[in-house]
């Protein structure tokens, strides 16, 4: 990746640089690549794209590369890139409206168990307001299990389960599984919210 | 002194331990905490990753239920939750469309601006006060934690006045000082255990818990302290099975802050659940006498 030839046509890149900037609140064209950012992320040595290079591609107007990185999905959001950043962007806030966008423009992503866990802790909090261990974690792996073994990925399933299982026999030994159900009075409340974001 | 309360999800699942603590501590340094009723989660780093709106409106909600209480501070022990709230009410206090749009939605409207406390700001004035040392029965000899902030406490995606040093935060070292207790100076007490990555990405996770905890034991910690129940828990559940992977010969307790003051204000360790870590966290205290 790092020896592919950029290629820039300003007019070609403007709109997808304006859309960015507008849904991230971050100013992209401030970046000088001094490279702070690359040299904290905690992911970066993983995901070859770092910060600093995720700006330029959207800079270069290069969208399909920026909405397919693994930088985008592996991202833990540390805010370290923002805090070290020199000129106050923040590259977490960037690589979540990429995420979104992704999404919106139904990208297979990346890392679908990443992608898949968020997806299934927001279900669960708009089932019951409250986010419930037990109620997000099986959504996530019955979700993450049924795509793999579509794949016929029967190994990695049958490994995570094995482990799942491991930490939540520990969990029960040390009184620390929840059995219950937390649950908000006010889920219409919570509906409404979640509704009203569809429409965003 | 009356204060409100969020405890989130963790306190009232996996980490409840922490919220028995809290309420315990607190109590004990005339502090009553008032939980808010029928708070929701807060959407954690899920919501930010989804969808921008739900980031802001499910924080907003909690703020709007704490505006009904008439209080005029809330403490949220969770890092997650305490930035994603601060996150949340910076971001309508900016937008005021946004505001009325999610305001709409609420039964309590947010409306003012309570001031949104993490665990160590409303710790650190009971320590200059002397209030800690007050209530200190016993001094916590020989403990030396490397104090472990992780991200959330000091890193935020937005311009909001961070309490402490970002880069080199000493609001926990100065309880942990406070106690008697000798924190070591180290050099990823900021740095990132992986959050939810622990599950969705676990190699990754794993090699930065790694770092964290070969620091922590090349610069001679005996334990870790933390304030983040996610932290807290990555850090003891995980702590094996890196040490393994890493051959990291060493495993560290891994203490909430709340564990330590309530040694030292000579609560009984059992009824803080401190028997409840992965990683053996009994062991280390009777070695040093501190129980």
């Amino acid at each position: 990746m790092s020896s592919t030839v950029l290629k820039y046509e300003a007019t070609a890149a403007q709109p997808f640089l304006d859309e960015i900037t507008s849904r991230s609140g971050q100013n992209l064209q401030a970046c000088y690549q001094c490279r702070r950012c690359a040299a904290g992320c905690p992911v970066g040595e993983e995901t070859g794209v770092t910060p600093d290079r995720l700006i330029r591609l959207i800079l270069v107007g290069d969208r399909e590369t920026a909405l397919n990185n693994l930088l985008v999905w592996k991202c833990v959001a540390c805010y370290t890139c923002g805090t070290r950043c020199p000129n106050n962007i923040q590259t977490a806030r960037i690589t979540e409206t990429l995420k979104q966008m992704s999404k919106a423009a139904h990208l297979e992503p990346l890392t679908p168990r990443i992608a898949d866990f968020h997806a299934s802790f927001m279900s669960a909090v708009r089932h019951l307001g409250r986010f419930n261990e037990l109620e997000g974690l099986t959504i996530y792996e019955t979700k993450t299990a049924g795509k793999e073994l579509s794949k016929g990925e029967i190994k990695g399933v049958a490994g995570e389960m094995i482990t799942q299982m491991r930490l939540a026999l520990k969990m029960i030994k040390k009184k620390r599984l929840h059995l219950g159900l937390d649950k908000v009075r006010g889920t219409a409340e919570v509906k409404a919210l979640f509704k009203k974001a569809e429409g965003r | 002194m009356e204060i409100a309360y969020y405890p989130g999800c963790s306190l009232h699942a996996s980490s409840e331990l922490y919220d028995i603590q809290c309420k315990m501590v607190f109590r004990n340094l005339d502090v009553e905490l008032k939980e808010i009723e029928d708070w929701n989660c807060c959407g954690a780093t899920a919501a930010s990753k989804m969808n921008d709106f739900l980031a802001v409106a499910l924080p907003a909600r909690n703020l709007g239920i704490a505006a009904a209480t008439g209080l005029s501070e809330i403490v949220i022990p969770c890092s997650s939750c305490y930035s994603r709230t601060l996150v949340s009410q910076k971001r309508l206090s900016c937008d005021p469309d946004l505001k009325n749009t999610i305001n709409a939605e609420l039964i309590r409207k947010v409306e003012g601006d309570i001031k949104v406390s993490s665990i160590l700001e409303v710790l650190k004035p009971k320590v200059i006060s002397g209030k800690i040392a007050e209530k200190a029965k016993k001094k916590l000899d020989g403990l030396k934690p490397a104090c472990y902030y992780g991200c959330l406490l000091t890193r935020f995606p937005c311009d909001v006045e961070v309490p402490d040093d970002v880069e080199n935060p000493q609001g926990m070292e100065t309880v942990c000082r406070a106690l008697g207790a000798a924190p070591v100076d180290w050099s990823y007490k900021t740095d990132c255990c992986g959050a939810s990555a622990s599950v969705n990405d676990a190699d990754q996770s794993q090699l930065l818990m790694s770092r964290i905890m070969k620091d922590a034991v090349a610069r001679g910690a005996n334990c870790f302290v933390a304030t983040c129940p996610l932290c807290q828990f990555n850090l003891d559940a995980y702590q094996q099975k890196v040490g393994e992977k890493y051959g990291i010969e060493k495993q560290l307790p891994v203490y909430f802050i709340t564990e330590l003051i309530g040694l030292s204000m000579g609560f009984d360790p059992i009824e803080m659940q401190v028997d409840r870590h992965f990683t053996d966290a009994m062991g280390l205290l009777k070695e040093l006498k501190l129980i």
